[in-house]
């Protein structure tokens, strides 16, 4: 770890000390974050527990901290059923360790056993191939609850080099499809039949998250994109008796003409488009790719007439949490950061779309591949923020809950709404 | 620290002619209370209690009490009218995994086209013997002001 990131650490508060300053924020969910924060690192006593049972690390649209693809668990599970997405990290950066402590595996920190915890089990469709010959784990990945369809990981924005700078998907890509030999983009026929597949193992999963790169091209900007996610989504709807299912959809920020298109000729039942970051001058700097094609201003145009196809409580925009204090035109100030992302969250939630957000790793294939993420105490901050403006506005997240994704510490938090 | 659960508590949590009684309670320390036939002793000793319902108040009660160790209550009562509360914490929640499927299974086979949200495991921490002759007997013995005149006066 770097002389600056020792030092900036020891003056953040720890997470005994976030809990207790914040006691709204249960302890579960304040490890939660430290971990994805901070990354974990598998000892070699704990990684010899590890049998078939359990799921290990599938394809995935963004590299892991250490750049490297390796056959290691794919996440953990608190005993509260909370989901900790998290990547192994090199022991240099001061990971929680998981380690084996009384025969059971643990997160452990220093000398101190933090949680006991599990691995994710993994879903019986891993072992299975498709009838063209590609393992289906490589076709559509799996989280407790959730199915991950990643139909494309190519993202447009790249080639002019205007992709989002926290980003590392194009270059995690190659290294898929180098070492792994993961498609890069994704027959519907493939998935449908992998859905079909994940859908005999009774109680396994709740829902299904597509998402990819952006596609520009079209007649209108985005159309393609459009068109092939309705592709995907009519193979996936094959397999169900009800004309709409629990799906959720993570993508360019599309025009009504388009959302209605989606909204009407698949099973699709939630939108999501990622803003990244609130504030319009963060985000011209941070998504320049976006703030070209559609900007700030008409991408939450778009999302709030989404609410107005989809309904209230099922149009949501994430944002990698943190990202806002990168440097050098970031927030200096956590305070500062955190008062001017819940401001424009507010105004999105009087509109009827809700905010969440995933913990900002700096990635190694990403443009801000040196900066440092936040505190702990501010990622708390903005989950109870973001949560608090849930319940003001009654706003609900069963789309993007603990089940349905697993990675927003504060949808985590809607477990008690 | 974890309290055992007898023979006799055991057999009442699995005879289905007993009635079980759930009561968590929420944010502002309001009782909620539920009956609920599917509360049953686990393989490990401890309560095990399947939730259908992701929505029900139980389940968000269950979720704070596991986030901030807040205790739960069990009432049984058997057919002859045998009575004991089990006080508990919730000390996991599953959600996957083979525990889970097993009685998503097994309630869908016996309840038709349900749901299962959790199973929740419940650490019992004290048990108490509501039995009214034993209660009584308590009472008198430990209390004996609290009696009215009349039951000791001479006719």
């Amino acid at each position: 770890m770097s002389l600056a990131l020792v030092k900036k650490r020891e003056t953040e508060l720890s997470l005994s000390e976030v809990v207790e300053k914040y006691p709204d924020v249960p302890r579960l969910i304040a490890l939660k974050i430290d971990a994805q924060r901070r990354g974990v690192h598998y000892t070699e006593r704990a990684l010899k527990t590890v049998d078939d049972t359990v799921q290990m690390r599938s394809p995935y649209l963004f590299g892991s901290r250490d750049g490297e693809i390796k056959p290691l668990p794919e996440s953990i599970l608190l005993r509260d059923g909370t989901s900790i997405l998290t990547d192994p990290t090199p022991l240099e950066q001061n990971p929680y360790l998981v380690d084996l402590v009384d025969g059971r595996l643990a997160l452990v920190d220093g000398d101190e056993t933090v949680e006991f915890i599990e691995l994710w089990p993994k879903p019986l469709y891993y072992d299975k191939q498709t009838s063209s010959g590609i393992p289906m784990s490589h076709i559509v990945s799996a989280r407790p609850q959730r199915l991950n369809i990643f139909q494309s990981s190519y993202c447009h924005f790249w080639a002019d080099k205007k992709e989002c700078r926290f980003c590392d998907i194009v270059n995690h890509t190659k290294q898929q499809k180098n070492e792994l030999g993961v498609p890069s983009r994704l027959k519907p026929q493939d998935v449908s039949e992998t859905i079909r597949e994940a859908l005999k193992e009774p109680g396994r999963f709740t829902g299904m998250c597509l998402t990819a790169g952006s596609v520009l091209k079209g007649e209108q900007i985005f159309d393609h994109e459009v068109d092939f996610y309705i592709e995907t989504l009519q193979a996936i709807g094959e397999n169900f008796t009800t004309k709409k299912f629990p799906s959720q959809l993570i993508s360019s920020a599309f025009n009504e003409k388009q959302l209605a298109r989606l909204y009407e000729q698949t099973g699709l039942m939630s939108y999501t488009s990622d803003l990244e970051v609130l504030g319009e001058k963060l985000f011209n700097w941070i998504c320049p790719g976006k703030a070209e094609s559609v900007g700030y201003q008409e991408w939450k145009q778009r999302l709030i007439r989404a609410v107005d196809i989809f309904g209230r409580g099922n149009v949501g925009t994430g944002l990698v949490g943190g990202v806002e204090l990168a440097q050098p035109s970031g927030f200096t100030n956590e305070q500062d950061a955190l008062a001017s992302t819940l401001e424009e969250a507010e105004s999105l939630a009087a509109h009827g779309v809700t905010t969440v957000y995933i913990v900002w790793v700096p990635r190694p294939g990403s443009y801000f591949r040196d900066q440092q993420n936040p505190s702990l105490e501010y990622f708390v901050q903005l989950a109870r923020g973001l949560h608090n403006l849930r319940v003001k506005y009654g706003l609900g997240v069963d789309f993007d809950d603990y089940r349905h994704c697993g990675n927003h510490p504060d949808t985590d938090l809607s477990r008690l709404i | 620290m974890a309290a055992l659960l007898n023979k006799e508590i055991r057999d009442l949590l699995a005879d289905p002619a007993s009635v079980k009684v759930l009561a968590t309670v929420d944010e502002a320390g309001l009782p909620h209370v539920v009956v609920r036939q599917s509360l049953q002793v686990g393989d490990d000793g401890n309560l095990l209690y399947t939730e259908l319902l992701e929505s029900s108040r139980t389940n968000k009660n269950l979720v704070r009490s596991i986030w901030y160790d807040k205790q739960v209550s069990i009432a049984i009562q058997g057919p002859q009218g045998q009575s004991y509360q089990i006080r508990g914490v919730p000390v996991k929640t599953h959600i996957t995994g083979p525990l889970f499927q097993k009685h998503y299974t097994e309630v869908r086979r016996k309840l038709g086209d349900v749901d299962l949200a959790a199973v929740w495991i419940i650490e019992p921490l004290e048990v108490i013997n509501e039995n009214f002759a034993v209660r009584k007997a308590e009472e008198e013995k430990n209390h004996p002001f609290l009696k009215h005149l009349d039951r000791l006066a001479q006719h």
